[in-house]
């Protein structure tokens, strides 16, 4: 079974993770999120074959945010009263902010995790053919971002190329973050410009070839919803009933 | 609404979102993952960034959805490409757009001046904001401090996204880039039927 | 037998943005399983013309037509969106923009899948095309990572697919190399004799197309038809004769130079001389490192070994993306090195005057490739190597180009050009560098090249037709 959550629907999958997010944000006590967070683990571990060295890595940054996330939750709280349990800095931390800080902190996590799953276990090119498939995305808008996706290595040659090309002119790389920000116009108007052509040529390309941007009915390689993914649906759905209760009842 | 939208505008704003996207990563990216530690509001006066392609598009191609499209469509090819960020992004996407979509849709996309590009900047701000605190759970944070990460938020966007994207569309304007486009018919990019 | 698959009359066409019509009164038949031509000068409306044929307008332009075009018997109006697109399909210029899906077999489906072909007859229709298009082990490949002759042979495979009866190309071979572009010519000849298909291209340089057309329509600048008749093989674009500019001072002097990027070697040690005035063409197969020198020489990569030069510059195939600011003037000066004076003097000797208040980026190319040469002398950058600066050029636009690196070879600038035209190498070139695999084959003397058949075939090269049309003066 290590494999299922490779082969799931993307529609499924997608809509599966807005939903338990949407629905994590209406929790505010620590066991909800840590609940759901250790369930998507053991979810993404028995059934998925990745590169975990790799989501490690992946997960550093968002791990770091969590931290972010805790000492400003600690530090900025919101006065919502409850009893002071300790204090530092001449700050002080009620019961009801240090449980609101590790929920929060841990939805970071719960989020990152779950976003990482999907990013894992999805096929980009099949994610976009199931939200038109099965989300009734219209045709020109999922085949116009298939383009997009297609032109990436050969827009990226070409900001290597201007890059280069500028250096020679003696731009030099900028040290600081606003000076990046502001100089990126040198490197964007040559891409936006370069943009605008191929978006045209390919649109005639796609056009010259029948395309009308019309409904269709059949495709080469349906996307499928199977029973499998409405089982797969259920058991992230428990998952997260199970987190909101027990959090509910734990956080009492 | 889709049947008005020529494929090639389509096109172009997926191919927009792309190159946002790498020269995003390839030029700014701070390369900084400690930026994390300062907590949420370390990224809040960039946030703009993120808005520009909405108004960059409206500005050229001036019609209802040019600007919650490519915001969509930018969305899910960050999506594709990996990012860690996930699926998420999408529906963000939606609501910024949606919320720049707001302002050109109260002035009936009617005008395409400086002022109502920053409010739409602004306006991308607000509902992304709004959204924000309901996902993150911003209600944890002391008011305060909430106004000051919406403060900081919403300037991001009238200047980064407001400024930067007017900037950007005049640029391109001035290339010859853009004949064949809304932008182009009305001799000067400015206010105006 | 004489069926009429395309018929115009008095057809004119004008784009909303403009005052003047684009194409003026066209009046013309074609029949079925011809091979006709569509030729003139960039700017005459061939595209366009094409356009209409396939119906990407008037719409996508909101453009105003007039007159009567019949497709196979009907009025073009009388089609739905896409309908046309069954029986006329079309290939295009440029082999990095006309995909949307990643493999090959994704790309065939979609357009089957745009026709409405049902299900059932989806895999026969893909393994046909690609048996008779000689792609049956590419089925799988990603689009992208082919070379450009593989790209417009998909481009084709994918048109074919939807089994039209006419067949458009838009200057297909714009963007390939001779060779590439004469087998591809070849591959074409094949299939249109098994197909019968009715062809319609769209080209300026005939030249590479040999004897594959039946039939040449030409266009005027003003969009009005000037001949109509026979086609016959082309002389290749004729070049004026010129002396050398090299004065016999050494300009570029390299030794044992090499170049690795991320631990693998790009170029192994190699040495040779440029004097001062001397064009010398660098050429070879693609990947060979033409590029990876360049790049070594002007700084923009690391290398080892020694370069010494008077300063060198470098024009990129886009020439705008060396461009920084909003006018020309702003261009040459961003530097600062040049003085008012040289500013001047380029502005005068590079014909910039005209355009010295214009966006660099809004200028035609020709313009873009001097704007480029004078930034790079403006920073004093008397050496300048050209990156394809040949490729999808027309006619006019290599005459242009002719002359510019003429002219500035004789004020003692020296050139070395990256392309695979050996028509215009043998124009143009004092010396030859020849590349194969990261290694430095030789440089060569332009003429003993030529002479060398096994040479050109391991560098895949074409030799020039009727050769010898610049005298060699320093013999």
């Amino acid at each position: 079974m290590s494999r299922l959550l490779h082969d799931m629907n993307p529609s499924v999958k997608f809509i599966i993770v807005t939903v338990s997010m949407l629905t994590m944000a209406f929790f505010f006590n620590p066991w909800t999120p840590l609940l759901f967070w250790v369930g998507i683990l053991a979810l993404q571990f028995t059934m998925s074959r990745i590169n975990w060295k790799l989501w490690a890595l992946m997960m550093l940054p968002f791990t770091l945010g969590a931290v972010g996330y805790l000492w400003t939750t600690l530090v900025f709280g919101a006065d919502s009263g409850g009893e002071v349990i300790g204090s530092f800095a001449g700050i002080e931390v009620t019961d009801e902010q240090w449980a609101h800080a590790w929920s929060l902190t841990f939805r970071v996590m719960a989020f990152s995790t779950l976003s990482l799953l999907f990013a894992f276990t999805t096929n980009p090119v099949t994610f976009v053919m199931s939200l038109m498939q099965q989300l009734k995305v219209p045709p020109k808008i999922a085949y116009g971002t298939m383009v997009g996706y297609q032109f990436l290595p050969v827009l990226k040659d070409e900001l290597t190329q201007i890059r280069q090309a500028q250096r020679l002119r003696g731009v030099s790389q900028d040290r600081h973050w606003w000076q990046r920000v502001a100089g990126t116009r040198r490197l964007l108007i040559p891409m936006l410009a370069g943009a605008v052509r191929k978006a045209e040529r390919a649109a005639f390309a796609m056009e010259a070839r029948g395309f009308t941007g019309e409904r269709r009915k059949e495709f080469y390689r349906p996307v499928r919803v199977s029973g499998r993914d409405y089982v797969l649906a259920g058991v992230f759905l428990a998952v997260l009933a199970v987190s909101c209760a027990a959090g509910l009842i734990m956080g009492k | 609404m889709l049947k008005s939208w020529k494929l090639k505008e389509i096109v172009l704003m997926s191919l927009f979102g792309v190159v946002f996207g790498i020269v995003y990563l390839v030029a700014i990216h701070f390369g900084n993952i400690w930026a994390g530690l300062i907590g949420p509001i370390a990224y809040e006066w960039m946030f703009g960034i993120w808005f520009i392609v909405s108004i960059l598009s409206m500005a050229i191609i001036r019609k209802p959805g040019a600007a919650v499209l490519p915001e969509t469509i930018a969305a899910i090819i960050e999506v594709m490409l990996g990012n860690a960020v996930g699926p998420r992004l999408i529906l963000s996407g939606v609501i910024q757009g949606l919320g720049a979509e707001a302002a050109f849709a109260a002035t009936r996309y009617r005008h395409f001046n400086l002022a109502v590009m920053m409010l739409a900047g602004a306006g991308a701000a607000v509902f992304s904001f709004v959204y924000g605190y309901f996902v993150s759970g911003y209600a944890a944070l002391d008011p305060s401090f909430v106004l000051l990460m919406f403060t900081l938020r919403v300037l991001s966007g009238a200047i980064i996204a407001g400024i930067g994207g007017k900037y950007l569309a005049d640029g391109l304007l001035a290339t010859g880039a853009l004949r064949g486009y809304a932008i182009s018919r009305t001799k000067q990019g400015g206010a105006g039927a | 037998m004489h069926e009429h698959v395309i018929s115009l009359a008095d057809v004119s066409f004008r784009f909303p943005d403009d005052p003047e019509n684009t194409l003026n009164g066209l009046t013309f038949e074609i029949q079925r399983g011809e091979r006709v031509v569509i030729s003139g000068p960039s700017g005459c409306g061939k595209s366009t013309l094409l356009y209409l044929l396939n119906r990407l307008y008037p719409l996508n332009c909101d453009g105003i037509d007039e007159g009567d075009i019949h497709l196979f018997g009907k009025s073009a109006d009388d089609y739905r969106p896409g309908e046309i697109n069954r029986r006329i399909a079309t290939v295009f210029q440029d082999p990095d923009s006309q995909f949307c899906m990643t493999t090959v077999e994704e790309e065939l489906a979609f357009t089957l899948e745009n026709l409405r072909v049902p299900r059932a007859d989806v895999e026969r229709r893909i393994v046909d095309v690609l048996d008779q298009t000689g792609l049956a082990n590419f089925r799988q490949s990603v689009i992208q990572s082919l070379s450009g002759g593989q790209k417009q042979r998909v481009a084709t495979a994918c048109a074919l697919i939807s089994e039209p009866e006419i067949l458009l190309l838009d200057e297909p071979l714009a963007h390939l190399d001779p060779l590439t572009a004469r087998n591809f010519v070849q591959w074409l000849d094949g299939l249109q004799r098994q197909t019968g298909l009715t062809v319609v291209a769209v080209e300026h340089r005939l030249d590479l197309w040999e004897r594959f057309f039946e039939r040449e329509i030409v266009l005027g600048l003003d969009g009005q038809m000037i001949a109509d008749h026979p086609s016959d093989s082309k002389a290749p674009v004729a070049f004026p004769q010129s002396a050398t500019g090299m004065t016999g001072r050494p300009a570029l002097s390299v030794t044992e130079l090499s170049v690795e990027i991320s631990g693998k070697q790009l170029l192994a040690p190699l040495s040779f001389d440029v004097e001062e005035g001397e064009i010398a063409v660098i050429a070879g197969p693609n990947g060979s490192g033409k590029s990876t020198l360049a790049k070594a020489l002007c700084g923009i990569y690391k290398h080892s070994g020694t370069v010494r030069s008077p300063g060198t510059g470098y024009v990129p195939q886009s020439p705008e993306f060396l461009f920084l600011t909003n006018s020309v003037a702003d261009e040459l000066a961003f530097s600062g090195l040049a003085t008012t004076e040289t500013l001047n003097d380029l502005a005068e000797r590079l014909m910039l005057t005209p355009i010295w208040d214009a966006h660099p980026f809004s200028v035609s190319h020709g313009q873009k490739r001097r704007i480029a040469i004078g930034t790079m002398l403006a920073d004093n950058r008397p050496v300048i190597i050209m990156d394809e600066p040949t490729s999808g050029q027309d006619t006019a636009g290599l005459q242009e180009l002719f002359s510019l690196i003429n002219e500035r070879s004789r004020e003692g600038i020296t050139f070395l050009i990256i392309t695979h035209d050996m028509e215009f190498a043998a124009a143009v070139a004092d010396s030859i560098l020849l590349i194969n695999d990261g290694r430095l084959t030789g440089k060569f003397r332009a003429e003993d090249v030529w002479a060398d058949p096994s040479l050109l075939d391991e560098h895949h090269l074409l030799p020039p037709r009727g050769a010898d049309r610049r005298e060699p003066t320093f013999a």
